[in-house]
């Protein structure tokens, strides 16, 4: 998170964004107040990066507790996603996180004039069935935010295809101390079948929150897949 | 730069390479956990042994 050059004030906006959605996906409020109050007063830029950072995730407890979105949450989520699209050249990881943000927005807005089409055609991922068990757990857990019950695409698919390789990875970003990444491989684990019971996943994810549950976008990650687990969507 | 690149600088003072960077971050150099955590999720993790198992040997310094 902590990039050179970046916006000092990104990465605690980012946080803020996130320690909201946890809140909701905890049963507290649906909408993180950060958005709530700055978007009551004209969104300001800064924000709107921090949604295209947070991405698909920020209206998470929506998608997973079918409750309908804040109207100023969706109207940032939308402008988010349009101030920030992929560039030409911009890594697989950057396409299908803005791809997840359309599907999500697709997903949750309102049917009528406003709505802008069918969810695009998905990014490539064919990579990542070559990829090294590392490599792949590194980039899923860049991609959690697709770490969503019931919706399918390529990289769901891929990840289905080798869940102990993802549980390999899971166990060396936790022997790593890179618990942003174990929390987002933890997420993954929860949506596959065939992981090794000896993996203590559940304990795992346990483990994560202790050590690195601080940070809220950790955090995110640990109680998605809490809720992912318990099946609140259903 | 491209005509994205503008428009993100104008909109948050961030350039779109910058943004994407912490979209898409490079893995952290790997910092093994030491002997309290390990102990820590021993005590967590029930009858579950494999993340108990010992940490990767620190590449030596050449």
């Amino acid at each position: 998170m902590e990039q050179s050059g970046t916006s000092p004030l990104l990465p605690g906006t980012v946080q803020d964004l996130a320690a909201g959605v946890v809140s909701a996906l905890r049963g507290g409020d649906h909408a993180p107040p950060v958005v709530r109050t700055v978007a009551d007063d004209g969104a300001d830029r800064l924000l709107l990066a921090a949604v295209r950072v947070t991405g698909a995730d920020l209206l998470l407890p929506n998608v997973l507790l079918r409750t309908a979105p804040h109207e100023t949450e969706l109207a940032l989520f939308r402008r988010a996603l349009e101030a920030f699209p992929p560039r030409a050249d911009s890594a697989p990881a950057i396409r299908w996180s803005h791809w997840a943000m359309i599907r999500t927005l697709r997903r949750l807005e309102p049917p009528g004039p406003g709505r802008r089409g069918d969810t695009p055609p998905e990014p490539d991922a064919s990579r990542l069935d070559a990829a090294p068990w590392q490599v792949l757990t590194r980039q899923l857990a860049v991609l959690a935010a697709l770490a969503v019950p019931g919706e399918e695409c390529a990289v769901t698919r891929a990840a289905r295809r080798r869940p102990v390789d993802v549980s390999r990875g899971f166990v060396r970003a936790v022997r790593r101390r890179d618990w942003q990444q174990a929390a987002g491989a933890g997420r993954w684990l929860m949506l596959l079948d065939g992981v090794p019971t000896t993996l203590g996943l559940e304990a795992g994810l346990d483990f994560v929150e202790l050590m690195g549950g601080t940070d809220p976008r950790v955090a995110l990650q640990v109680q998605a897949a809490r809720s992912i687990r318990a099946g609140v969507f259903v | 730069m491209a005509s994205t690149d503008h428009r993100t600088d104008e909109l948050t003072g961030l350039r779109a390479d910058e943004l994407e960077a912490v979209l898409d971050p490079a893995e952290a150099d790997g910092v093994f956990r030491d002997s309290r955590e390990c102990a820590a999720l021993a005590l967590s993790s029930g009858t579950t042994t494999l993340l108990l198992s010992p940490p990767t040997p620190r590449p030596k310094k050449s």
